[in-house]
């Protein structure tokens, strides 16, 4: 039984309200709650398109204990399945390859298509009878995850009951449309992977407020100034923080990497960095965007899963290689930096008297608005 | 064939497996031992529909029109 701590001070106004308290990042039974109620029921990132470039490519994907499958159909699109088997559950497809024809249990070889469906139950009415009167394959395909691709992220709503990705995010897409373009990936070195021995949220948390740039930062802070950020806020939605003073990063001879087309002048030096609730994190700049995506694996462990996009692909610009290198590693060192407060804060909540914090009520509403958003989907999921 | 056959799986020589399953199967028709070549047709014809190889869409139809098998239109 979870103790049911009610969330309406953290709910209250940034200027009295409490952060969340410690069970939501130190309780193993309330992250199986926030699972449910928050993860789930919306549109978690799980994955890159970048991943599954070619037609039939599959990559499985654990999202917290789930097995989902990404494939690449013929089309181009990309569909998101449950990674089990129709027949006697068992795991389809174990690492990413891919699938030239269909995907075949490597159990009892029932074979499905890209798009699900199931196309073959070998020996099911005996041997070499492929066919059953009681088992319809058309009622037989795979479970498929709803699924959204958005900015190479692939989006999932496990429970599919949230409202459609273009609806929930509408505003993000609207305030970002500058940046509605192709986007690719910088190639190998532009991955990056961290694992933190804190609970996802407080990863959320950092991203979005620029009140610890000064100090964690003080590298960024010799160009970009607190007083040069601003707030990004969008109750039940978003939140996060943007800069005016943006500069492109340049090699020796000033090279810089070629711009997003069409931006308009505030994107000379304006760059923001939005936490896309619940759990992925993203930064657009005139000529490289940075997704994160947190993959939660336990209460108190979280995965980051760091990729860098430009305007133009890695082969149209072979010259940039080592600025794209640069480039990777200067973020590297920035979101490296973050590490000891996640995990110091992942800490601080074993603190039995520590009560959520209380936020700055001019720096902090970015974090507090990510933290009502929370608890508004706890509260739901206790009603549902 | 059981030793071609193991070898191919060592290897796992997709192509060779549905070659091998066929001609298992086409000579189990010969016998006129029509389970036995539905069972070898099926393997080769599942192996085919992995691969994404040309066969499937044979393989799939001669099962079919013994009533083994779900006509696919591959």
């Amino acid at each position: 039984m979870i103790d049911q701590s009610p969330l309406t001070q953290v709910m209250s106004s940034v200027n009295t309200a409490n952060g969340l308290p410690n069970e939501h990042y130190v309780d193993p039974l309330v992250f199986e709650q926030e699972k449910r109620s928050v993860l789930f029921a919306n549109w978690s990132g799980v994955g890159f398109g970048k991943d599954i470039p070619e037609a039939g490519d599959a990559k499985p994907f654990d999202f917290l204990g789930m097995p989902l499958l990404a494939v690449r159909d013929r089309d181009g699109s990309v569909g998101v399945f449950q990674n089990t088997c129709r027949h006697r559950g068992m795991i389809l497809v174990d690492q990413p390859r891919n699938i030239a024809g269909a995907i075949r249990c490597p159990y009892h070889s029932w074979c499905y298509g890209l798009d699900g469906k199931l196309r073959a139950t070998p020996h099911v009415g005996g041997p070499g009878q492929n066919t059953h009167e009681d088992v319809d394959p058309e009622k037989l395909g795979l479970f498929r995850i709803r699924s959204h691709v958005w900015r190479d992220v692939i989006f999932v709503n496990v429970d599919c009951k949230a409202p459609a990705f273009e609806q929930v995010h509408a505003s993000l897409i609207a305030r970002w449309s500058e940046f509605d373009q192709p986007v690719h990936h910088g190639g190998q070195t532009s991955s990056l992977q961290l694992t933190v021995k804190a609970n996802w949220k407080l990863a959320v948390e950092n991203y979005c407020e620029s009140y610890h740039l000064p100090w964690v930062h003080p590298g960024l802070n010799t160009y970009s100034r607190l007083e040069d950020h601003y707030n990004i806020e969008e109750r039940g939605a978003f939140s996060g923080q943007g800069t005016l003073v943006y500069r492109q990063l340049t090699d020796d001879q000033g090279t810089t990497f070629p711009d997003f087309k069409g931006l308009g002048r505030q994107w000379d030096e304006g760059a923001e960095y939005i936490a896309v609730y619940p759990n992925v994190l993203i930064g657009v700049q005139r000529d490289h965007s940075h997704v994160i995506i947190l993959q939660p694996i336990d209460c108190e462990t979280t995965v980051e899963h760091i990729e860098l996009y430009y305007a133009q692909t890695a082969q149209q610009t072979p010259d940039l290689a080592n600025l794209r290198a640069t480039n990777a590693q200067m973020w590297k060192s920035v979101f490296e930096e973050d590490v000891f407060v996640v995990e110091g804060m992942q800490k601080g909540r074993h603190g039995d008297m520590f009560d959520g914090g209380r936020f700055s009520p001019v720096m902090d509403s970015p974090t507090h608005n990510f933290h009502h958003w929370v608890a508004s989907q706890i509260e739901q999921g206790r009603v549902a | 064939m059981d030793e071609a056959l193991q070898d191919a799986y060592d290897r796992d020589d997709i192509d060779a497996l549905i070659r091998l399953y066929t001609s298992a199967a086409d000579a189990a028709e010969d016998r006129h031992e029509i389970d036995a070549a539905c069972f070898y047709l099926t393997h080769a014809f599942i192996f085919a529909l992995e691969r994404g190889a040309p066969e499937a869409a044979a393989l799939n139809l001669r099962l079919a029109d013994r009533g083994r098998s779900h006509l696919l239109g591959l």
